[in-house]
């Protein structure tokens, strides 16, 4: 059935600031620290800009000038999809001889899916296949870009005041310091500096320039306030009288999509320019690792760094549920599968009354007592026939099967609770990691090349709900 | 064979075809498809019931075209590509052979492309409209010209679709286009050469008077 096998039916837990249970395809391994690391107890950078179309690549400075926009594709300010370019042939007079036409080809956008065109807004078609199309231009850019430098220029005064009286309250021996809040300010604005982690204590380079550039930069800009209007424009006369064209009318989101002009009319939706999309790489907090960093090349989708839960961690999955009843013990198969190459030792554990970790657990659970040993993955395995299979001594009652890197293992679960909902039983599992990423100290005691330590996680499954 | 066997073999197969034309004085005399010189309809689409195909058409393989309760006119000029189902069947409260129900007659105008996959029960069609893959049309519906129904939609009220109109999307959002669809003359050209390489094609009847779909 498949349904078991739905990422939220297996869930563990990351112990971070927050306690996160999520299952285990979504949690990344912090092999530095040994332990697991959720999507929210990591920082995200952003690490190259592309565009989703036509994948091309963008420095980060060309994108924020650009205002994160691609230069060559277009949107459809109908139903929001790429717009694709198409050709005809238009018979054009000779720029020579007036009186003879030749074919030319003339170029317009359309939409796949809504069937859009530039013709419906009333665009001309262009001789160029790309790069003729413009955007059209907001009437009130001079203004707004005024408004920028002015704010930009007072926060930055603002960030200097402030830095002057904290630095003539501190004594000497810190000359650099500030506060997170002149950060604040600085962001406040938008001056554009580039994004920081806030490190107590540690100094900021890009700010320490700033006090030489306040002797240079006394231009004052001013700015004429905004002027309120006593009268406004009337409404037309047949405002309340005049039947509606539906097809003309504006979706919410065509017309928020352009805040520029936001028109109401379907003949005045322009097609603006896609969206960049961005790769992300993913840091540990405590230890500044990379858990996840990608390629820089958009058309590939593989990681120059992968620290992925499932690549160490064993993974418990459920195999077949049988009949739930109210408190009678039922035998769930579950199947625990080894990630790495080398042999894995797991014993499980119930969870004790009054743990704090156990908040979700509907039944009571037995599990196997004795330490069920996994062998290792083995890419090969399929073409090597003349391998002999690895013998373990293997329990019938606590292992069901038992197939390369994978053991099929019996669970005894004995529901609780007769209310609706599902059947959850938690239980946790210790299992050997050898951490091969540790440096290799030359050691002259004969130890094992890499020693395993044991870690633990909290598993929490859900079953399912209970049959009448 | 014997004349003799030669005999009682066709005595036995009159007999079964005026017991079938017997069965079948209800219905209209004509039983197998009108087809226009210069159509192009595949031997392995299915076309059952009085159907009548106008010329350029092009009916590819698995097709369907079935007339239950009433006849079907094809115009001039239109696609029907494959697993295509265009049907006029019985409304459904009303059983095939009550007594009282008309057969009403549907029609399809010239220049319509009915996509992969697509089921069309709608009695009148007009010109130049598509119907994309797997989108549905109802029996009450009536496309003028220039519509696009787009692909899965779904669309059964009971209403004239104005000119130019496309369908599409999930919920089945609407706009109106300023031009109508190109007719498809290059592709029909390149498949009325390319199909007869490598199927059979139906039959067509040659038709002094010209057939021409009921305008209303």
């Amino acid at each position: 059935m498949a349904s078991l096998l739905q990422p939220d039916r297996v869930l563990y837990l990351v112990h971070g600031e927050k306690k996160i249970r999520s299952s285990l395809s979504t949690l990344y391994f912090c092999r530095y620290c040994s332990e697991l690391r959720s999507l929210e107890c990591v920082s995200h950078e952003v690490d190259s800009h592309y565009c989703p179309s036509c994948l091309e690549n963008m420095p980060s400075a060309e994108a924020k000038l650009k205002k994160n926009r691609c230069a060559n594709c277009f949107d459809c300010p109908c139903c929001m999809h790429t717009l694709s370019t198409r050709a005809t042939n238009i018979p054009a007079p000779l720029p020579d001889d007036p009186s003879k036409t030749a074919m030319k080809k003339a170029y317009y956008l359309a939409c796949g899916f809504c069937r859009w065109t530039s013709r419906d807004v009333g665009m001309a078609d262009k001789s160029v296949a790309s790069g003729g199309w413009q955007e059209p231009d907001n009437p009130h850019t001079q203004r707004i870009n005024k408004l920028i430098e002015y704010y930009q220029q007072l926060a930055q005064r603002e960030k200097l005041e402030r830095d002057r009286k904290k630095l003539a309250r501190r004594r000497p021996y810190m000359p650099l310091a500030f506060s997170q809040h002149t950060i604040h300010v600085v962001e406040k604005y938008g001056l554009g500096t580039r994004l920081q982690r806030q490190r107590p204590g540690a100094p900021i380079t890009s700010l320490a320039g700033l006090s030489l550039k306040e002797g240079e930069d006394q231009k004052e800009i001013n700015i004429e306030p905004a002027q309120a209007l006593d009268e406004v424009e009337p409404l037309p006369e047949d405002y309340y009288t005049r039947p509606i064209n539906l097809p003309e009318v504006t979706s919410l989101r065509q017309r928020l999509l352009q805040p520029d002009f936001q028109p109401a009319g379907a003949s005045q939706l322009h097609p603006k320019h896609k969206h960049l999309l961005i790769k992300r790489s993913l840091r540990c907090r405590k230890c500044e690792h990379n858990l996840s960093k990608p390629e820089f090349n958009p058309t590939s989708i593989k990681f120059k760094i992968q620290l992925v839960a499932v690549s160490y961690i064993p993974e418990v999955r459920i195999m077949s549920i049988p009949n739930l009843r109210f408190q009678k013990e039922c035998q769930v198969l579950l199947t625990l599968t080894n990630p790495v190459e080398s042999i894995t030792h797991v014993t499980l554990v119930g969870c004790e009354e009054g743990d704090p970790e156990d908040i979700n657990s509907t039944a009571k659970v037995m599990v196997p007592t004795k330490e069920l040993v996994l062998a290792g993955k083995d890419a090969a395995a399929d073409y090597d026939e003349l391998a002999e299979p690895q013998d373990f001594q293997d329990d019938p009652d606590v292992v069901a099967f038992r197939k390369s890197n994978k053991i099929g293992f019996f669970i005894k679960v004995v529901p609780q609770r007769e209310e609706d909902g599902d059947v959850t039983v938690s239980f946790k599992i210790r299992h050997d990691f050898r951490n091969l990423a540790a440096p290799i100290r030359p050691s002259e005691e004969d130890d094992a090349p890499t020693e395993a330590i044991w870690l633990t996680h909290h598993v929490e499954l859900s079953l399912g709900p209970l049959v009448a | 064979m014997t004349p003799f066997m030669l005999r009682r073999i066709r005595n036995r197969l009159s007999k079964k075809l005026k017991s079938i034309n017997k069965m079948s004085d209800k219905q209209n005399a004509q039983k197998s498809a009108k087809i226009a010189a210069g159509a192009v309809v595949c031997v392995e689409s299915e076309i059952r019931g009085e159907v009548t195909i106008g010329a350029r058409t092009v009916v590819h393989p698995k097709a369907r075209i079935i007339a239950e309760a009433g006849p079907i006119v094809i115009g001039e000029g239109n696609l029907i590509e494959e697993q295509a189902l265009i049907i006029n069947s019985y409304p459904e409260n009303i059983a095939p052979d009550s007594e009282g129900v008309e057969p009403k007659t549907m029609t399809i105008g010239i220049n319509n492309v009915f996509e992969v996959g697509c089921m069309s029960q709608a009695l009148k069609i007009g010109d130049n409209n598509v119907i994309e893959s797997k989108a549905d049309l109802g029996r009450n519906m009536i496309l003028t010209s220039g519509c696009i129904i787009g692909a899965c939609c779904q669309v059964n009220t009971c209403e004239v679709i104005p000119e130019n109109t496309v369908i599409f999307g999930s919920g089945c959002q609407r706009r109106v286009q300023t031009e109508r669809p190109q007719p498809q003359t290059l592709q029909l050209d390149f498949l009325m050469k390319i199909l007869p390489n490598y199927h059979h094609m139906k039959k067509t009847v040659k038709t002094t008077s010209a057939v021409t779909p009921a305008k209303n």
